[in-house]
């Protein structure tokens, strides 16, 4: 177990190498200059002419993606072109703040997910199975800044429960984790009711039940550990594309985490800053799946990893 | 006896009339959140290139000469100053007992490293505003400071105003460097506590500010990308205060008991660039159809609800060096005609290229815009582009530059008439060196923006800078459309908000929350 996790860590250094020279060679393929940009319409052709070469803009490509290359490996991402602030310590700021965010959002989508798909598949049919089949395509259908300012309506500025946006204490994390929520607990509630399902037709169930066990140990003690797998796959990328950052939700709801940081990067032509969340993104994707393959086998034992 | 009873009974009137007023209206302390639209860039005045960060500069940053409300030049960190009879030295008499905000007095020496710095081997990227004109800097004594110019310049106090030349600690400036960006050291009312990116800047009161103690404790300047959302926190009380309000949003504010909204006409003229290097547009009368074939009038109403001006010209009403001058009226027949003369009696297609959400409604105007010029036989492609692909395009070398009508807006900085016609229309500021993307060319034009730039007295000044602007509308180099304005909303409990036609918004010591 433990050279087959060394070996999926080492595996990432290919990874990220790719992530790093296509996101690189994407955004230097696209027009547009930062420092053009951050002068705006009346920009002055000297404060341009400066900034290229403070940031080596006028440098051939090749030499430019070199020396990035070369200074990531010390661990030196560079420097913001638009606010001048070491990427280094923005990716820290933003990326705890998306790891609260991800953490209740998937605690919140999880566990409503995994009740009413359970509850679901042991009701089959039921008007409780119906009405969450039919919330559930809901939630993977609405567009997530459109219930985002729905919720802000009416728990904000109708009800003013909640805070409308900005960061701040865990209040101001309520409104967006059930936002960001909604289209993960609805695809893992329609995962686990489908997977639940198939395992409770087995034959050791029905041994379970003919043991005499409590319906509710056959159920979450013998049925949902062995349907837990494709959940747990399903739960493994929800999560991940959460910690890659939520832009509509943070743009909705105001608030500084790695998605916004890395989309606004782009707009503004950061280079430094794009190509730092890219591979701070493409990291975490590769740990979230490492971490859901190790969780296989917490789940089914006959999983083994040499 | 009599008479000191009266008095005294006077004087107690004059007393009660007076305490409760003022105790009820300016109200000391308060929290107030200010919902901006994007983040600051950079907290270096001289360095700055975004609204954002010229607003939050102006309430903790102060100049040598300050704008008023109107734009007016008042006096700011200088109490007075004089202009010798050959327009080339200012002498500047400083106020005295003023400090910033890390203890440094600011004096003379303060003065001089602010020009030294922005004339010097560091080249902020506002130096453009001193570079050609500032010579040298003389201390003449503690308080007054004497500025030698290269050559005589009209608009130098409209550029000592500008957010760039805010003052800076020299203290702060030598111990924190580069850093300067990240963290603000003036003598204005408010004084910088921290800035998180992407989220929010913190400024509390300056207890030492020469004017008196500001009446707000605190200010939160948050980072609210999403238009929606803003309006939203306005109206659920988490915000005091929100700028760039969608026109949509506006008629559900202004029902709103708790809201004002502040409609403010700005300096921003939105016009469509003509590329004066490609045919059909080297040829004057197309462009003079093409600005007859506008209605501007019908765009203004329908369009933006009368929240916008019609403009003549591309210099703005509120700027100095404005002169009224007769504009195209809509008149498609004429259009026509001009046409026919230049050779186009049937029209010709032509490519219009617009941004979409970076000024009020842009792209909603180039779609008017083309319907418009439909009609008098002008068949224009619409496209839209990102907005850096969008300045790359425009900005491309005369041979290379694919553009033919483009719609841009344009605002001078420093609030004059210089800063418009220069680098917009000048044969030397074409694009990629300046700013002028029509690649507009005319000896006569150039020559009258160079006699208004250095003339010595006011009516010599005002005789080029109206030529200019009425030989400018004459050529045409642009259809010249409207003048924006800005909306903001805040709680009525908020008194005293600058809301500037710079389109900063910002507040003073004398910005105050009812309780």
């Amino acid at each position: 177990m433990g050279r087959y996790i060394l070996k999926r860590i080492l595996m990432l250094l290919p990874v990220l190498l790719g992530v790093s020279l296509v996101s690189f060679s994407l955004l230097h393929m696209v027009p547009g200059d930062p420092a053009v940009l951050l002068a705006g319409e009346d920009a002055n052709p000297d404060f341009i002419k400066a900034l290229r070469k403070e940031y080596g803009l006028d440098k051939p490509l090749y030499v430019q993606y070199f020396h990035f290359i070369s200074h990531v490996v010390r661990g030196d991402f560079g420097i913001s072109i638009r606010n001048r602030e070491p990427v280094i310590k923005l990716l820290k700021e933003r990326f705890l703040f998306t790891i609260q965010l991800s953490f209740l959002s998937i605690l919140i989508a999880g566990s409503i997910g995994l009740i009413a798909g359970v509850i679901s598949s042991t009701k089959q049919y039921s008007l409780f199975d119906n009405l969450s089949m039919v919330g559930a395509l809901f939630g993977i259908s609405m567009p997530i800044f459109w219930f985002g300012l729905l919720l802000m309506l009416f728990f904000s500025v109708q009800l003013r429960w909640f805070p409308a946006g900005g960061k701040g204490t865990i209040v101001h994390l309520v409104l967006p984790a059930i936002a960001l929520g909604a289209a993960s607990s609805a695809v893992i509630a329609r995962m686990t009711r489908a997977s639940m399902l198939e395992v409770i037709r087995q034959d050791y169930i029905r041994t379970a039940r003919a043991n005499g066990l409590r319906e509710f140990i056959v159920i979450y003690k013998h049925a949902l550990k062995n349907a837990m797998i494709p959940v747990i796959t399903v739960f493994g990328l929800e999560f991940g594309y959460m910690l890659g950052g939520a832009v509509l939700t943070e743009t909705v709801f105001s608030l500084p985490g790695v998605g916004r940081l890395m989309v606004e990067g782009i707009f503004q032509r950061d280079y430094p800053v794009v190509q730092g969340s890219m591979l701070l993104v493409a990291t975490t994707f590769v740990l979230v799946n490492l971490l859901t393959d190790i969780a296989y086998a917490f789940f089914d034992p006959k999983i083994r990893y040499e | 006896m009599k008479r000191m009873f009266v008095l005294a009974i006077l004087m107690l009137i004059t007393f009660l009339f007076f305490i409760p007023t003022q105790s009820l209206a300016q109200v000391s302390g308060g929290t107030v959140t200010y919902a901006a639209g994007a983040d600051p860039d950079n907290l270096d005045p001289a360095n700055a290139e975004s609204n954002p960060s010229e607003a939050v500069n102006r309430m903790m940053y102060e100049n040598i000469a300050k704008f008023d409300p109107k734009l007016k030049i008042v006096p700011g960190l200088a109490t007075k100053w004089e202009q010798s009879k050959d327009g080339m030295t200012w002498t500047f008499y400083l106020r005295k007992g003023v400090k910033f905000h890390d203890g440094t007095p600011f004096n003379a020496e303060a003065v001089k490293v602010f020009f030294e710095r922005m004339i010097g081997p560091e080249k902020p990227s506002r130096a453009g505003l001193y570079v050609p004109f500032v010579n040298s800097v003389e201390i003449v004594d503690d308080y007054t400071v004497k500025i030698n110019l290269k050559t005589p310049f009209a608009f130098f106090l409209n550029n000592l105003a500008h957010s760039a030349s805010g003052i800076i600690s020299p203290t702060a400036l030598k111990t924190l460097g580069k850093d300067i960006s990240r963290r603000a050291c003036g003598t204005g009312p408010f004084k910088f506590v921290e800035w998180v990116h992407g989220d929010h800047l913190t400024m509390v009161r300056n207890d030492d500010y020469w004017g008196g103690k500001a009446y707000l404790d605190k200010i939160v300047v948050k980072t609210v990308k999403e238009d929606s959302a803003r309006v939203m926190m306005l109206q659920s009380g988490d915000a005091q205060l929100i700028v760039r309000i969608p026109s949509e949003d506006i008629p559900r504010l202004e029902k709103d008991p708790n809201i004002k909204l502040d409609s403010t006409e700005t300096l921003r003229v939105l016009y469509i660039g003509i590329n004066c290097f490609k045919k059909p547009f080297t040829d004057v009368r197309v462009r003079q159809a093409l600005n007859y074939a506008v209605d501007k009038e019908a765009i203004v109403k329908s369009l933006y609800q009368g929240r916008a001006l019609v403009s003549a010209g591309i210099v703005p009403p509120l700027a100095t060096g404005f002169f009224s001058v007769k504009g195209y009226p809509y008149d498609p027949e004429k259009a026509k005609k001009l046409l026919a003369e230049a050779g186009y009696p049937k029209g010709f297609k032509a490519k219009l290229w617009s941004p979409q959400g970076r000024y009020p409604k842009d792209f909603e105007m180039a779609q008017a815009v083309q319907q418009q010029l439909k009609k008098v036989g002008i068949d224009c492609t619409l496209d839209t582009m990102e907005w850096a692909a969008y300045l790359a395009a425009t900005r491309k070398p005369p041979e290379e530059n694919e553009s033919e009508l483009f719609l841009l807006g344009w605002a001078p900085s420093t609030a004059e008439a210089r800063w418009i016609l220069y680098p917009l229309y000048t044969t030397e500021q074409w694009v990629p060196q300046g700013n002028n993307r029509s690649f507009y060319s005319n000896k006569e034009f150039d020559d009258l923006v160079n006699k208004f730039t250095r003339a010595t007295s006011k009516a010599e000044m005002d005789k080029y800078l109206k030529a200019a602007q009425e030989l400018l509308v004459k050529e045409a180099p642009s259809i010249f459309i409207l003048v924006t304005k800005e909306t903001i909303g805040y709680s009525k409990k908020l008194q005293g908000v600058i809301n500037s036609p710079l389109e900063l918004t910002y507040f003073d010591h004398k910005t105050y929350l009812e309780k």
